[in-house]
């Protein structure tokens, strides 16, 4: 094996020591589902091991090369199918054969660096054999190509999503009865979505925002946004915030013909006194504690940007014990054909997920599971019964 | 080829979708509500019939076409508004300021 070219094509690409997080989530998981198999990977192989960056139905990590399918794979210029590896000589006596987790189907497709040189492989894998069609071979070839080209990505854009990723809350909220999560799946690289929250001295503040448009015009906006309303709420009440917030961004927002949709929340913890303010957004609804019942928390408000001088009004609610408040983004319309479908979508699911970081997983898992054109992010508070 | 027609006459012009107002199409419409604006003709009237879907970025053009024609006293207003469409109008409160009318003649009308 030829392993020098191979190992500094490699460590050009720095994708071992920085491992990319969440890039190849999205290729795994539609292999996944397209060749229905337990197990998918994204390997890359060093001149020791191999190195598990991605992955479904196994743990990223390292095996050595005489383990790995994959080192078989690399010296082919095509799909390397192994039907059932308990008849095949190349790989029967292997550990992860012979032994856990008893590895029978194997498919791999070389990885290749910009210069040529195979580094890795897009694999699949399954405990039970199976064959490999020419059409599957070619499919898993053009991920493959999707999967090298997420490799060499190391330009701007991909600092631009490192900077967003930081643009989040720092800190779980610290809210004693409260059980706060939120999260995001960017449909591009970037994307002018965001939730944030914040300790106040008169409450708790969770947002949820989005800033039309997509890309990195729209997350930088987002940024704009976020850091003005972070300042403004500290000495502000809601209503004079988004005030505040529309007269700094007016500009920016006129300049690149966009507007922001955002709720936002502040939260008296003893008694649950939600006071809101929705700039349409539309998109918050209150669960009860049985999972039974579900309102919008409406508002006849317009999103920032949409006139000068324009004003919001805060309106108020109460978060009951066991009620849990969700916030999506409109992203998630993408998979309804009725925003109310979506509400009683998230009603069903709040009553099977135990926690907030939960409901917040399985929304997002939807929205991921679905082709979106839009980013979508969601945002739930939910209080102790 | 533009997708987007326009008619105009004096001070109105009768704008009318696209059948996807999405990221693709909305730039132009952008375009063109502003030159409408610009060549004075202020008093728009998106004709939205044939247009099945908007998203945000549609909204976003429309929205800037009613910022502009405002600001040069004129308004802009949708006819034909379909479901789907009202339905992202209600969502965003928008319907308050870009005012659906049943047809054209209804829009125009007022004028």
């Amino acid at each position: 094996m030829t392993d020098e070219g191979r190992v500094e094509a490699l460590e050009r690409l720095e994708v071992l020591d920085a491992p990319p997080e969440g890039r190849f989530d999205r290729v795994v998981r539609l292999a996944q589902q397209l060749f229905d198999v337990p197990v998918v990977a994204v390997n890359l192989l060093d001149a020791h091991a191999q190195h598990t960056i991605a992955a479904l139905g196994m743990e990223c990590g390292s095996v050595p090369l005489e383990d790995s399918f994959c080192a078989h794979t690399i010296q082919q210029s095509d799909t390397l199918v192994v039907p059932d590896a308990r008849l095949d000589a190349r790989f029967r006596q292997t550990a992860l054969v012979a032994g856990d987790p008893h590895v029978r189907f194997y498919a791999g497709h070389p990885l290749r660096a910009p210069g040529g040189q195979a580094i890795g492989s897009l694999c699949l894998a399954s405990g039970e054999p199976r064959g490999f069609s020419v059409t599957e071979q070619r499919l898993l070839g053009d991920l493959a190509t999707w999967v090298e080209e997420e490799l060499v990505r190391s330009d701007d854009r991909l600092e631009a999503e490192q900077v967003q990723r930081r643009l989040v809350p720092r800190r779980p909220l610290g809210l004693e009865g409260y059980d706060v999560a939120g999260g995001a799946a960017a449909a591009r690289s970037v994307s002018g979505d965001f939730y944030d929250w914040q300790q106040l001295p008169d409450g708790f503040q969770v947002v949820l925002a989005d800033v039309m448009g997509k890309g990195l015009t729209a997350a930088i906006l987002a940024a704009g946004v976020r850091a003005v309303l972070r300042g403004t709420s500290r000495f502000n009440p809601l209503t004079e915030s988004f005030g505040r917030l529309a007269a700094s961004m007016a500009e920016d927002l006129d300049e690149t013909g966009s507007f922001v949709t955002m709720f936002a929340a502040r939260l008296t913890p003893e008694t649950g006194a939600l006071d809101y303010v929705d700039a349409g957004h539309g998109l918050a609804v209150i669960i009860d504690a049985t999972a039974s019942t579900a309102r919008l928390l409406s508002s006849e408000d317009l999103p920032i940007g949409t006139l000068d001088d324009d004003t919001w009004q805060t309106h108020q609610d109460v978060l009951a014990p066991g009620e849990t408040l969700a916030v999506v983004s409109d992203g998630i319309l993408d998979l309804f054909d009725e925003p109310w479908d979506a509400v009683d979508s998230g009603r069903q699911l709040s009553g099977m997920c135990a926690t907030a970081q939960e409901l917040v997983d399985e929304i997002l898992a939807r929205a991921a599971h679905h082709v979106v054109t839009d980013d979508v992010t969601a945002l739930v508070v939910r209080r102790e019964a | 080829m533009s997708i987007i027609e326009v008619r105009t006459e004096g001070r109105r012009a009768v704008v009318t979708g696209p059948p996807r107002l999405n990221m693709t199409a909305a730039p132009q419409l952008r375009e063109v509500l502003a030159r409408a604006v610009a060549e004075g003709s202020p008093q728009i009237v998106v004709d939205l019939g044939e247009t099945t879907f908007v998203d945000s970025s549609g909204l976003g053009a429309l929205v800037g076409g009613l910022k502009t024609a405002r600001q040069a006293g004129g308004d802009l207003r949708l006819a034909a508004v379909s479901e789907q469409v009202m339905t992202v109008l209600t969502l965003t409160s928008l319907n308050r300021v870009l005012r659906p009318f049943p047809t054209v003649e209804d829009a125009s009308r007022e004028w």
